[in-house]
């Protein structure tokens, strides 16, 4: 008897301590880990967001570039560090492309996720918008066995996933040609040592304004307000949507309390529009989505990525 | 124009932007100085705070960071042999032997003054042809990438010391380190034995600090001579101050810098690290002199110093006229300009707002302020060589493990560094040098991946490498080159008495 009121005043004491400890959550500076260098997608993101956080929730945000493996050392640190709430993801697709590629140990499981923030398409665009002027000009150019060289940021990232998808889709004759990064592929497209790019909407956002390179369709479901004149895969009669899209993600398991306390400073931050113009000026837009259907979404991005990784892997 | 300018300097010469201006270069400054923190961090750091500034007065603290960390990375390379970047490799090829021949007031002073003519150079280039060099750029494909790698391995000649054929065996080691890691255009595994840090390659930096820095302080640790510190203490530190008139006597290294700087700094991606290499290249191979480069020949700390500056406006070209970053703390700068709302492109050349002319101008008061805290920091930094060699030594490794852990934030590159330590130290100790090395690892991706990448576009001809005339240049410079070389090398084995006499 003793002892079991001994182990009840325990499990007591845990309880109302983890409570309470998630009650004045956070109590001391919080890691931010962005599995990229400075200055990619993941990172600009985070950084744009990192004061508004910070007013959110009372504490400092510190952000930390662990690099290394296209994403894998970040990711996998934070896979297997406490999920306490004070060491969170800079998430986007690139986990799901490392888990569908299988390099890596960890799967979209192991984290909870908290928010997705912004998104962008997948775009498909060319340097020479006279010879194809638009997306069924490039598939029919492919028609008589000549291949088109198509260029991507890096091989098997989520672009290079997404360009074989394209590809499977459109039935066009691709000749996939892997850059380090972006800016490498998008000039190689307006030196034209390529035909076309695909890349992520905002890469593309000033090579796009300045007229340089041409989109010719990109991976929304409808067309987007920060790229109102590139029509959609839908448009040409193609089944294709595919989003990049970035947020915020923590190990498996943080306290409930943690996590509601970012959903709601994600939530008045989306709400009092301060990030708005931010995202806008990136070539993203706020899509937040959080809970049970964001689960949903992972879940079916990581098919999708799934699918179309088997074909690359061919 | 004129009212552009007119404009842009309105928005400059606000005490809150001259301000930001001054507190982004003295970060910069800080930040190059210590071997393995870089200005995409510097800049990175900054990109936060600007936010709630206007357009111009974030830029220009940002192009602060940049100028700074591009002018201080030299002060390591002088006072200890230790290049804080890839680009200031080469600083240390003359740098340091003046330094030990007592003059480290000469050498700081001469590079200040480079670093500042190359910066302003550079932003004069930048604000007269950036369209067009921006162009120029673009032209580079796949086969002048691999060209450029190229014509850049003759440069091992130049840094080889005193064995052509041990250079060459150390640039090909650096050759094969590169090959680690993930397959640039199949994705296959290289060398990675399932380590994860590995997937992406070797990291350069901490190969550098490791091959560098490390293997200094093993030398500096090892080959301690307790006699050396009476032969030392007999040593007067010069005055250390900037050095105008000298500078501009070394006019042609000057312009050697400028020109390389600029030319080869915007090709995005190969510019930043090997435009010093390749002005240091140029200057040695067309002086008068070769045989002093080495010894601490101010041309040598002329040429690279102001190529090294001058790369940053160069590479600022690309950045600002198409949106395509060269390197990593160009690629954060861009980020910055678009969170303010500045798309970058042809546009932003034709807008009438005045930004652009003050971000040129912005750039222009980065140098000055640049000049002026180095030149008040001078008689400061030099103070380093007066720490007794003891805590010197640890305090370095302190700052190389600090650098390192910083670029990643990743262990792993820690025993990287220390393993490419050892490494370093007996390169160094059979003479075949640890720059070769770094020149291959830093040459061989590009060499490698771009004739792969070519061969795929091309469907598998190769005559592309030879018809397109730019890729042709550059092939056929390097054959020029590597001719002169061999034909210097036999001339002076047939008179080694008469050569080595100028030598001494």
């Amino acid at each position: 008897m003793k002892k079991l009121l001994s182990t009840l005043t325990v499990a007591a004491t845990m309880v109302l301590g983890s409570s309470a400890m998630a009650a004045d959550y956070p109590t001391k500076s919080v890691d931010m880990i962005v599995p990229f260098s400075a200055g990619g997608g993941n990172d600009t993101f985070v950084r744009a967001l990192q004061p508004l956080l910070e007013k959110q929730l009372g504490q400092d945000l510190v952000i930390r570039n662990i690099a290394g493996g296209g994403g894998a050392v970040g990711t996998s640190r934070v896979a297997a560090s406490n999920a306490d709430g004070y060491t969170m993801l800079a998430a986007s697709n690139a986990m799901l492309t490392l888990e569908a590629m299988g390099n890596v140990a960890f799967t979209h499981d192991d984290f909870d996720f908290i928010a997705k923030v912004i998104e962008e398409p997948y775009v498909i665009a060319v340097g020479d918008n006279d010879k194809y002027t638009d997306l069924a000009s490039l598939v029919e150019a492919t028609k008589d066995g000549t291949r088109v060289r198509v260029g991507v940021s890096g091989v098997g990232s989520s672009a290079h996933i997404a360009a074989v998808a394209m590809q499977n889709r459109t039935g066009a004759n691709f000749n996939i040609i892997p850059y380090p990064g972006g800016s490498e592929t998008i000039s190689a497209a307006m030196g034209n040592h390529v035909d076309a790019v695909v890349l992520g909407g905002s890469e593309l956002r000033s090579a796009l304004e300045s007229g340089r390179l041409t989109g010719l369709a990109m991976s929304y479901a409808e067309r987007s307000d920060s790229l109102p004149d590139v029509p959609t895969f839908q448009e040409a009669g193609y089944d294709l949507t595919l989003t990049v899209w970035r947020g915020i993600a923590a190990p498996k398991g943080i306290p409930e309390e943690v996590e509601q306390q970012w959903v709601e400073a994600i939530q008045q931050i989306v709400a009092d529009g301060s990030y708005e113009e931010t995202a806008a000026n990136l070539g993203t837009q706020l899509s937040p989505l959080y809970g049970d259907e964001l689960d949903t979404f992972i879940d079916n991005s990581a098919d999708v990525m799934r699918e179309a990784a088997g074909d690359l892997a061919k | 124009m004129i009212a552009g300018y007119l404009d842009g300097l309105g928005m400059v010469l606000q005490f809150g932007t001259l301000l930001a201006i001054a507190g982004g270069t003295l970060l910069g400054i800080i930040m190059g100085a210590l071997p393995g923190l870089t200005s995409a961090m510097a800049v990175a750091l900054l990109l936060p705070v600007t936010f709630g500034m206007p357009p111009v007065m974030g830029i220009g603290m940002m192009l602060g960071a940049l100028c700074g960390a591009g002018a201080s990375g030299s002060i390591p390379a002088i006072l200890l042999n230790i290049p804080g970047t890839p680009s200031s490799v080469a600083t240390t090829f003359d740098g340091f032997p003046m330094a030990q021949k007592g003059e480290a007031g000469r050498a700081l002073g001469l590079s200040i003054v480079a670093s500042f003519f190359g910066g302003v150079a550079s932003m004069v280039i930048l604000s007269l042809l950036a369209p067009p060099i921006a162009d120029f750029a673009l032209r580079f494909g796949a086969a002048e990438y691999f060209s450029l790698s190229v014509f850049g391995l003759v440069i091992i000649a130049s840094v080889a010391g005193k064995s052509l054929l041990k250079g060459l065996i150390a640039g090909l080691l650096g050759f094969f380190v590169s090959t680690i890691g993930t397959d640039p255009i199949t994705g296959v595994d290289r060398f990675t034995f399932g380590e994860l840090s590995l997937l992406t390659g070797i990291n350069l930096l901490p190969a550098l600090i490791g091959l560098f820095a490390v293997s200094q302080v093993l030398k500096d640790a090892f080959e301690y001579d307790p006699n050396q510190r009476l032969k030392d203490s007999g040593h007067r530190i010069d005055v250390a101050r900037p050095r105008f008139m000298e500078t501009l006597r070394n006019w042609r290294a000057l312009l050697a810098g400028i020109l390389s700087g600029s030319v080869v700094g915007p090709v995005p991606g190969a510019g930043g690290s090997i435009a010093s290499l390749v002005a240091y290249d140029q200057t040695r191979r067309f002086s008068k002199h070769p045989e002093k480069f080495g010894t601490g020949h101010a041309p040598g700390i002329v040429s690279v110093e102001s190529a090294n500056n001058a790369l940053l406006g160069g590479a600022l070209i690309p950045t600002l006229a198409l949106g395509i970053p060269g390197e990593a703390a160009t690629a954060v700068l861009l980020g910055g300009l678009m969170i303010q709302g500045v798309t970058p492109g042809p546009m932003l050349f034709d807008d009438q707002s005045g930004i652009v002319y003050g971000i040129f101008l912005a750039y222009l008061v980065a140098n000055i302020f640049m000049l002026l805290i180095m030149c008040l920091g001078i008689k400061l930094f030099i103070r380093v060589l007066m720490v007794p060699r003891k805590q010197l030594l640890s305090a370095i490794l302190v700052l190389c493990f600090i650098g390192v852990y910083g670029v990643d934030g990743d262990v792993f590159n820690l025993y990287l560094m220390l393993g490419f330590g050892i490494l370093g130290y007996f390169l160094n100790r059979y003479d075949f040098g640890t720059a070769p090395v770094i020149l291959g690892l830093i040459l061989g991706p590009i060499a490698e991946s771009n004739l792969r990448r070519g061969l795929q576009a091309f469907e598998g001809d190769w005559t592309p490498f030879f018809t397109r005339p730019i890729s042709l240049t550059f092939l056929v410079i390097a054959v020029g080159l590597l001719a002169l070389t061999l034909w210097q090398n036999y001339r002076t084995r047939r008179v080694p008495a008469t050569s080595s006499e100028k030598g001494e």
